[in-house]
């Protein structure tokens, strides 16, 4: 085929970006050059990845939010307790190469963002609940549902646990579980009962309370000591790539993603916007990562447990001197959308499973989260829980999600070819 | 179902008395005693007159309506119409119209006492308000004219403003008993339709016996009945309400109020004087600055003093700390009743002030001001620290340019306080939840309330707290979907000129 059939072919109608792209090539490579990549036409992708029959969900427009609120959905969801704490965690395998780890984190997590938004949009669009269902039938994926609803629950137990023992331990000591809890669930409440808009609204104002918090990195440089995170590159990789699963919990939240992706607006622009979100975590982190390595030194870290505040001691205004308290307080904003979205996308996915409404399963989810949050008593049970939240989403993302990816292909070829 | 606990109400409905024939109608109206009916007996013909002396003009009855009457040509109801020099006259049976017709103000003119065909003429007396100075939102600089009492004069205040053939008016009589004249006034073609169409549905639809003020249309056709915060802007200058109507928003005007409620608006609205147009874009910012810290500070001074001062002391400094040991040694008191006296003093000075004669009022801020507060002070019932943060929130809440926004500021410090006094800073941090919460799910007009802030829209925020300059402000605010959002040509208004051109 020359250029000139190529041409030709496409007279009468105007040839689209990728038929142009190919005349190009043709026309700069010489006619006898095969082509070394084909530019597919949208239509002949389309018809090249294989898609399933589910029904496009309708959600109103009135509840959707813009593809760009999809950035704050997704850093608002990771930066939880996790935030406060997670440098001894990764310093305890790498030492002060740990920031490497945290940056294999964010490779890795883009990686697997890539695939959660392939699984949806091959399954047209559809959330989680549906495509588990199309590929695994009503029985058993309704039971991969009600797990991946139940670690969304466990998630969002561990982050208010979490913060509760945080103000236990830096504010009220005497301060009941229950009371904080009930306190905190009940704000929760009057966001959920908003729909989604209003949950996203907290999502995005978290930021931007949350994140003049950051600006406060700039106190602790005054007595910095560079020379900390000198040797370079003194660990292994296997360590590296340790330090960085202990690194998946501050991570955890974007893969909410498959239950809030019908809600979005022009669902394709908010790719970007998410991969962005993830990148600017990972920078986050890291940035914040290398203020407590030259900070606090190796051994006074490692018995450090929310290094974060720790550090925001150091911070004196004229009028404030312990600047932490207030940082606490506003981190109530950094958390409650974490356990916002979280006890949203629970309600909402017993919903698409069992067609009950939001409104009933409510109460009972948070009522449910106020009884657990009490049974926690101790540190030890905290951070045993975090471990297993951590461990769970850590299967969940590095190996579910892989797997669901390639059986969802397999299935639909397969369902292809008959 | 029946609830055991409610009262049932015995429905009592005013007892109609409708009338049957005209002759009825006139002996109904007669027991009136302003009513005034009488025949008019002449060589060529004689007549039945009859109006309301109170709300018809005497002054124009006799000098533009008799003499025409009067005239010896004159035979029949045509003929007076013919003659009469005004428009809107009416010849009619239909006995509904002639009563409403009769109650705003026409005199009926009949040839016989029961013929049932009568001639309307209008004669309404136009005794209003002169328009002076707005009351509440003065300006220093700008227009200095008010809206008064009178629907047709604050409908001419605007309309003078914007000379359009598209200024639409939408006229409708709301109240079972007032019959209040409400009317809405937009652009059609930058005015979203369906923002008028909410508007003119919901005012239709009220069900309720007295309008008597415009605040009243307001709290009635308002999205939420449940939030202290004011969702729509009530404004009584012309110029706000014109330059309002030109961003594609709507003006509702009441008969009988000075006041035009301008919907949508969002919480910005209510934070912007309309004096900062008047001034250049750097002062009106900065003004416009000094505001919100002001809100700020006013809304959560106190709280933080009680919250700090209960639990968390370390937070403050040490040179700090002597200063307040010294100041809070003879207090008898914990913080939060401290507080709770200082601010509630305030009120009521406030409320005092507001209730007084104005010139008895400045008295009462003085006395109350200087004299309870130092001799509290001295007699070591409120430490002077807070004293002094108490004072400046009062203050910081007064530089609130509008009156309502300014009284839900007032409202919203006490559950504050009491929050911080409960759960000291997390308990003020959770409060401020359950208002961002509240105000995040807060609709104006179906739009919502903190619209440049959430959903973020980066294009409206140049008129919030930084006003950019007018020549850069290209867009009509975008939440109110306008038809036509383009204020100006981008490309004319741009152009870049080179040097020495």
């Amino acid at each position: 085929m020359n250029d000139h059939s190529l041409v030709s072919a496409t007279r009468g109608f105007q040839p689209d970006k990728n038929q142009q792209k190919n005349i190009l090539w043709q026309k700069r490579f010489g006619k006898g050059l095969p082509l070394i990549y084909t530019f597919h036409t949208d239509k002949e992708r389309n018809l090249m990845m294989p898609t399933s029959t589910l029904t496009k969900p309708k959600i109103s427009e009135n509840s959707q939010v813009s593809p760009f609120l999809v950035f704050f959905l997704m850093t608002s969801m990771q930066f939880g307790v996790g935030i406060l704490g997670y440098a001894r965690y990764i310093t305890h395998f790498a030492g002060y190469d740990a920031w490497i780890s945290i940056l294999l984190s964010g490779v890795s997590t883009n990686i697997i963002l890539y695939l959660i938004y392939k699984i949806i949009e091959r399954g047209n669009k559809n959330d989680m609940i549906a495509i588990h269902k199309e590929l695994f039938g009503k029985w058993l994926g309704g039971l991969l549902n009600l797990i991946v609803l139940s670690y969304f629950f466990s998630y969002v137990v561990t982050i208010l646990r979490s913060y509760i023992e945080i103000v236990q331990i830096w504010l009220f000591p005497q301060f009941p579980t229950w009371e904080l809890s009930l306190l905190i669930l009940l704000l929760v409440y009057t966001f959920v009962v908003g729909g989604f808009r209003t949950v996203t609204g907290m999502c995005f104002l978290s930021l931007v309370y949350g994140g003049f918090l950051l600006l406060l990195v700039y106190f602790p440089l005054e007595y910095a000591h560079f020379s900390n995170l000198l040797p370079l590159f003194n660990h292994s990789v296997p360590s590296l790539l340790r330090a960085s699963k202990q690194m998946l919990l501050s991570f955890l939240g974007f893969e909410l993603i498959f239950i809030y992706y019908p809600f979005i607006k022009n669902p394709d622009q908010s790719k970007k916007w998410a991969h962005a979100a993830l990148m600017y975590t990972t920078f986050i982190y890291v940035i914040l990562a290398i203020v407590i390595f030259i900070y606090f030194s190796e051994r006074q870290l490692s018995h450090t447990i929310w290094s974060t505040l720790a550090m925001w001691k150091i911070v004196k205004l004229p009028i404030i001197e312990r600047f932490e308290y207030f940082g606490l307080a506003i981190w109530l904003f950094v958390i409650l959308p974490n356990i916002c979205l979280g006890v949203w996308t629970v309600t909402r996915g017993l919903k698409q499973q069992f067609s009950i409404r939001q409104i009933i399963t409510l109460p009972f989810i948070l009522t449910a989260i106020l009884i657990i949050t009490c049974l926690f008593k101790n540190r030890i049970v905290i951070d045993k829980l975090n471990t297993a939240v951590s461990m769970t989403g850590t299967t969940f993302i590095y190996f579910y999600i892989p797997i669901l990816f390639i059986y969802q292909w397999l299935f639909l070829k397969v369902k292809k070819n008959d | 179902m029946k609830w055991p606990w409610k009262k049932r109400r015995k429905k009592l409905n005013m007892p109609e008395q409708k009338p049957q024939d005209i002759k009825e109608l006139f002996k109904h109206m007669e027991q009136s005693d302003d009513f005034s009916h009488f025949k008019h007996q002449q060589d060529t013909m004689s007549c039945w007159i009859s109006f309301y002396k109170t709300i018809c003009g005497l002054e124009s009855v006799h000098r533009e309506i008799l003499p025409y009457i009067f005239k010896n040509n004159v035979k029949n109801l045509m003929d007076i119409k013919a003659n009469l020099p005004i428009e809107d006259t009416l010849v009619t049976k239909d006995l509904r119209q002639i009563q409403d017709k009769m109650l705003e103000g026409h005199m009926a003119v009949q040839m016989k006492e029961d013929d049932s065909e009568c001639l309307l003429i209008p004669a309404p007396s136009t005794e209003n308000r002169q328009v002076t100075n707005p009351e509440t939102e003065t300006s220093i600089v700008g227009p200095k004219e008010g809206f008064v009492e009178s629907l047709d004069t604050n409908i001419n205040l605007v309309r003078k403003r914007l000379p359009l053939p598209n200024l639409y008016l939408k006229e409708t009589k709301v109240g079972k008993l007032s019959k209040t004249r409400v009317s809405i006034i937009y652009i059609k073609g930058i005015a979203n339709q369906e923002n008028v169409n909410t508007v003119w549905q919901r005012i239709k639809t009220i069900e309720f016996d007295q309008i008597v003020d415009s605040s009243t249309i307001s709290q009635i056709i308002t999205d939420s009945h449940h939030s202290p915060f004011p969702q729509f802007i009530d404004t009584e200058r012309p110029d706000r309400t014109a330059s309002a109507i030109a961003e594609g928003k709507i003006a509702i005007l009441v008969d009988g109020s000075p006041h035009a409620v301008i919907v949508p608006t969002t919480i910005v609205d209510f934070f912007i004087a309309f004096d900062d147009y008047f001034i250049t874009w750097h002062i009106a910012s900065f003004i416009r600055l000094i505001r919100l810290a002001a809100v700020t500070f006013s809304v959560f001074s106190t709280p933080l003093y009680v919250a700090i001062l209960t639990y968390h002391y370390e937070v403050i400094p040490r040179d700090l700390l002597a200063t307040l040991i010294s100041s809070r040694a003879v207090i008898p008191f914990p913080p939060i009743f401290e507080a709770l006296i200082l601010e509630l003093t305030i009120e009521l000075l406030r409320e005092a002030g507001a209730r007084l004669p104005t010139k008895v009022g400045q008295t009462i801020g003085i006395v109350g001001g200087l004299v309870i507060g130092t001799a509290s002070v001295q007699a070591g019932l409120a430490s002077n620290v807070l004293l002094i943060i108490v004072a400046m929130a009062g203050l910081a809440s007064f530089t609130t340019p509008n009156y309502r926004m300014g009284n839900t500021i007032r409202l919203i410090r006490f559950p504050f306080l009491i929050a911080a006094q409960l759960w000291g800073l997390i308990g003020i941090a959770l409060c401020f939840g359950f208002y961002l919460s509240h105000l995040l799910k807060l609709t104006s007009l179906g739009r919502p309330y903190v619209e440049p802030f959430f959903p973020p829209r980066f294009t409206d925020l140049k008129d919030t707290f930084i006003r950019i300059p007018v020549n850069k402000q290209i867009t009509r605010p975008l939440y109110l979907r306008p038809e036509d959002p383009m204020r100006m040509n981008k490309t004319r208004s741009q152009e870049k000129r080179d040097i020495d051109e």
